[in-house]
């Protein structure tokens, strides 16, 4: 396969979906109406930590056009993906400010709005957990009284009753114990960030509605829609057949719409009104607190090293901050756990990884999952740690950079395969970055160029048993449908799919028609659209798919060419015998079947089908983490040069770097987009943005006023990207997954930068002249 | 989305304008004057301004003037802050009000709009107070000039009913030497941890403080300060920031420790730089 020359994969095809969104065609979920469509509207919590101890909805009754108010003893059951400990309508206490607490159904929406204004929430606050380190001591309020008996939907969760622990997953490899005593140089460091947001362009959107058969029909923008019919049925006792989930393209997703949110409180909502279609849409305020966010991080990340800088030992403490819920946070905490070294070969590491409830919004799934907040820690140290042994962080990184042979903290054996060649990158971001000019150079009156690098790696944890599909139909013209359940949500896996599907036909692009909607009904079953996982799980299906067609195109076109299949090929539009391509038979002659001169038919339509499910992979063992979490790791550097006013503290990032190891790419373009997207996207949690709480644990920004992110206009100058293609045997063409990659390494780098810059440790982010204002004036006193 | 009723009402006379307002206030109703709307509708989504009729002003002529009309610039109130920086007729004020927020919305944004803010900053009034600007004001068949100083108390003070019409700045103000300096949190985009404006009238620097307080001020105090050239510029910041008209604002936009710092920076670059051209 990879001895052939491609004729679209590695080529910079134009999205199929540029035209519609570049003339705003495209209608999401929020643009549709229709006659008689109701509107939902949310009550949310104002306490942060409180029992509830009446709800008055009176006055919210006499606003004209309110037909239903739902409160939360309607479901009084708990929910969630991970571990079902979520209510989806708070009862009894609220654990977060803007936690849903009623639904108002309305003819209008500004009729259910000024409702949801009306209804009198009466609360007994309760003692707030604002932090983790807070929710860790001993006599911390609890935010929840038992956690331990919470159902557990998936393993390797671990909550603990008494405890504000959601989960803890170990690491136990080697011994690390003994090892560190031993160390001639170690280092301890301790990081943190708060909470931020997705903040999607698009925000959350559902409509639902329950048809007099029975049948739940739900219109939504997410990425998980065969999760929605599970957690309806697991949850809602709608048997998984009777729930039919449409996705039409998203408008951004970054992982926040992963989770399964809305869609139950619009099927409440729904239910209260006779099943009629009910919309419920968040602005903006409520789609950053209400909905999920991103987790926080305090971390503390010991590293022990021989004297030449070989690392021996490695311990690292996560406390993630996982808000109200465990949600997605108890899977991010597994994976941080998983990949908690970074991309280094340490034989003797332990890790704990902690799921900490506290009274914040609750965290989900966020572009890069875990990653770019373990990256952060990770790089971080081994900066501090470079400086420490005076060996250039470059060097100590290739040192000790992971590869083949090598084993992961949950002692996956590594093969040329599974891993990207990071040496390779950080080479590369080397010369990019033009380390070897300095590190640091004054440029002007208060004013030091420097630069900072950082390495990363990240496995795709999906489920083990995560698997997709795909269907094609043919046309009349020899053209060809795709139809998957790959979510379209600007990442451009549709692109990338209906590539793969030509390579594989031998066809133009403008003969492949890629369905951009998801249906359950209709599209086979995908896990999730999550995890950097569709190029190569859906990627799989659609090759199998193609064969599957293949397959039928050659029996009848032998049978009309009166040879034997094997001496077919495949492309241009044709079926031809290979030794004289120019003798065959238009696909469009056999792609509904082939009919004779004499009227007598044969094979009917062309459907390819195809899956593709992972293989091999393992739940972790709850001791010691051993197992095989992922399929593959992708691996790559990235670096900023930034130039620092040493006097007030602000900075303008001139350059940024991205080298990564996807495997083959399938197109540069849309790859090049994708980590330039990412990295502007690390930088803006790195430079801008967190949730500010006050004593109550109410947040003081809930909107883009006070929410401050990278702006267009505001990324790096020149903005480099390039890749190292080191193929996967078993991806698609040989490609791995990339798609959360570009943010990874993003605040590691910057941190970096500034840090050298100042000859100061800037380990909190974001890193506001502010931070740096107070984080230099520490180091001074 | 906007969850009550409202009225929306266009007058084309700054008498019927007047009228409608105090005929709403008589029925025991809720007016604003409306003129952008970027603030009026932001705050109404989120439930945090309620109103029972808004009487948008761009339809009055005289709110839409801008231009030099003998010795004096005029700059309607509902001219849009893209506009008067777009026209360079005043260019401390061009500098100025380009800072604030984004490009899309200073479409929307006017000058009269700015200057009524519900919010603490008002940026575009500080080239307005060093540049000594008159304003003239509406109410009935009633209008007035008066100085923008004697009627801006932390804010606007205007009668019931009464609007803010134009903004007249003496011509002599427009190329005087200036400087403009805003610094936020972090992006070129958001409020002002320190936003000031300055020129030199005169061999003396009239200057005027957004972010600082509470309001935006100028202070003749601090100006005989900062522009007593006997004394070394650091002493009279030290000295300057004794006489802040009250104390340092501390919000998720930057603490007072913070605050105070930048200040001293901006006013050291201001001094610096400003003084070279007396």
């Amino acid at each position: 396969m990879t001895n052939k020359v491609f004729t679209t994969v590695g080529k910079p095809e134009q999205r199929i979906d540029a035209v519609e969104k570049s003339t705003g065609k495209v209608r999401y979920v929020g643009d549709y109406s229709v006659p008689g469509l109701m509107h939902a509207k949310l009550v949310t919590s104002t306490q942060a930590h409180a029992k509830i101890t009446s709800i008055d909805t009176t006055e919210a009754w006499k606003v004209p056009g309110v037909r239903a108010i739902v409160t939360g003893e309607v479901f009084p059951y708990h929910i969630g993906p991970i571990l079902a400990d979520r209510p989806p309508l708070a009862f009894e206490k609220v654990r977060y400010y803007g936690e849903p607490v009623a639904i108002i159904v309305a003819d209008h929406e500004y009729q259910a709005k000024l409702a949801t204004t009306k209804v009198k929430v009466e609360y007994d606050p309760l003692p707030i957990v604002n932090s983790v380190q807070q929710a860790f001591q001993a006599d911390a309020p609890l935010v929840h009284e038992n956690a331990g008996s919470y159902t557990k939907i998936i393993s390797n969760v671990y909550p603990k009753t008494g405890t504000n622990i959601g989960s803890h997953i170990k690491i136990r490899k080697g011994n690390f114990e003994d090892e560190w005593e031993n160390c001639e140089e170690t280092i301890t460091a301790n990081y943190s960030f708060n909470l931020s947001d997705h903040v999607a362009l698009e925000t959350r959107s559902t409509r639902v509605e329950i048809n007099p058969r029975g049948k739940v029909i739900v219109h939504s923008c997410s990425q998980s829609p065969f999760t929605i019919k599970k957690v309806l049925n697991q949850f809602f006792n709608v048997e998984v057949g009777n729930v039919l989930v449409h996705i039409p393209m998203i408008g951004g997703a970054f992982g926040g719409k992963g989770t399964v949110q809305l869609e139950p409180l619009a099927y409440l909502a729904s239910k209260s009104v006779g099943g009629k279609l009910v919309k419920l849409e968040m602005d903006r305020e409520e789609d950053m607190i209400t909905s999920p966010c991103r987790v926080g991080l305090d971390a503390t990340v010991q590293l022990g090293a021989t004297k030449e800088g070989k690392l021996v030992a490695g311990k690292y403490t996560y406390l993630l901050d996982s808000g109200a819920y465990t949600d997605q946070a108890a899977g991010i905490t597994r994976a941080a756990a998983i990949d908690c070294t970074g991309p280094y070969d340490i034989p003797n590491v332990w890790c704990d990884s902690y799921c900490v409830y506290t009274n914040h919004p609750f965290a989900t799934s966020f572009r890069g999952y875990g990653h770019p907040e373990l990256t952060f820690a990770v790089e971080r140290t081994m900066d501090q740690l470079a400086k420490q042994l005076q060996i250039d962080p470059i060097q100590l990184r290739i040192i000790n950079g992971i590869k083949p042979g090598h084993t992961t903290p949950t002692q996956t054996v590594l093969t040329a395969n599974n891993i990207g060649d990071i040496e390779k990158c950080i080479n590369r971001a080397k010369e990019l970055i033009q380390w070897d000019e300095g590190q640091k150079m004054v440029s002007g009156k208060n004013k030091v160029r420097s630069k900072g690098i950082s390495m990363f790696w990240k496995t795709s944890t999906t489920a083990t048993n995560a698997e997709a599909g795909a269907i094609l139909t043919f046309e009349a013209d020899g053209s060809v449908n795709l139809n998957c359940a790959a979510i379209e949500l600007g990442q451009g896996t549709k692109t990338i799919l209906g590539q793969i599907l030509a390579e594989k036909l031998g066809m133009g692009m403008d003969k492949i028609h890629v369905t951009m909607e998801t249906n359950t009904q209709y599209d086979p079953h995908q896990w999730r659209t999550v995890a950097s996982s569709s190029t190569f799980l859906a990627g799989r299906a659609v090759i199998a798919a193609a064969d599957h067609a293949i397959t039928q195109l050659k029996k009848t076109a032998a049978t009309v060419l009166k040879c034997s299949p094997d001496d077919l090929d495949i492309g241009g539009g044709k079926v031809y015998l290979k030794p004289d391509p120019a003798f065959g038979v238009d696909i469009k002659e056999i792609a509904l079947g082939y009919t004779y001169p004499s009227g007598h038919s044969i094979d009917g339509q062309v459907v390819g089908i195809g899956k593709h499910i992972q293989r091999h992979l393992t739940p972790m063992d709850e001791e010691t983490g051993f197992g095989k979490p992922g399929p593959w790791w992708s691996v790559g550097v990235q670096a900023v040069e930034v130039e620092m006013d040493t006097r007030d503290f602000t900075y303008t990032i001139l350059k940024g770097v991205t080298v990564l190891d996807g495997g083959t790419i399938i197109n540069p373009k849309t790859a090049q987009q994708q980590m330039r997207g990412g990295m502007y996207m690390g930088l803006s949690y790195a430079t801008s943005e967190k949730f500010i709480f006050d004593e109550h644990g109410v947040v003081q920004n809930t909107g883009l006023r006070n929410y401050p992110m990278l702006r267009y206009g505001e990324q790096p100058a020149q903005y480099l990207v390039d890749f190292i293609e080191s193929p996967a045997a078993d991806g698609p063409f040989g490609a791995r997954g990339i798609g959360e990659y570009g943010v990874i390494g993003a605040p590691a780098c910057l941190a970096n930068s500034l840090s050298y810059a100042l000859d100061v440790a800037l380990n909190q982010l974001p890193l506001t002249p502010e931070s740096i204002w107070e984080a230099s004036r520490g180091s001074e006193e | 989305m906007i969850a009550f009723d409202f009225k929306y009402i266009k007058p084309t006379t700054a008498k019927e304008a007047s009228k409608l307002f105090l005929n709403a206030k008589q029925k025991g109703n809720k007016a604003m004057f409306y003129s952008g709307g970027t603030e009026i509708i932001t705050l109404a989504r989120v439930n945090q301004l309620q109103t029972d009729m808004v009487i948008d002003i761009k339809g009055i002529p005289e709110c839409n003037v801008l231009e030099i009309r003998g010795n004096e610039l005029v700059i309607g109130s509902t001219v849009s802050l893209n506009d008067i920086a777009k026209s360079k007729l005043f260019p401390l004020l061009g500098d100025t009000v380009q800072r604030i927020a984004d490009h899309t919305s200073r479409n929307k944004i006017t000058i009269g709009g700015n200057l009524n803010s519900e919010l603490i900053y008002k940026e575009g009034i500080l080239p307005l107070l060093v540049a000594d600007a008159k304003v003239k004001l509406a109410k009935g068949l009633e209008q007035r000039i008066v100085s923008l100083e004697s009627i801006f108390k932390k804010q606007l003070e205007l009668e019931t009913g009464e609007f803010l019409v134009q903004i007249i700045v003496d011509k002599s103000y427009l190329d005087h030497p200036h400087m403009a300096k805003k610094r936020t949190k972090i992006s070129k985009v958001g409020y002002p941890v320190v936003s000031v404006a300055a020129l030199v009238k005169e061999c003396q620097i009239q200057i005027a403080f957004s972010g600082v307080c509470q309001y935006p001020f100028r202070s003749f105090k601090l100006e005989s300060v900062l522009n007593d050239t006997k004394v070394p510029v650091m002493e009279r910041i030290g000295t300057a920031m004794q006489h802040l008209p009250e104390d340092v604002v501390d919000d998720i936009q930057g603490t007072k420790a913070y605050r105070t710092f930048v200040l001293r920076n901006v006013l050291k670059d201001i001094l610096e730089e400003l003084e070279l051209t007396k």
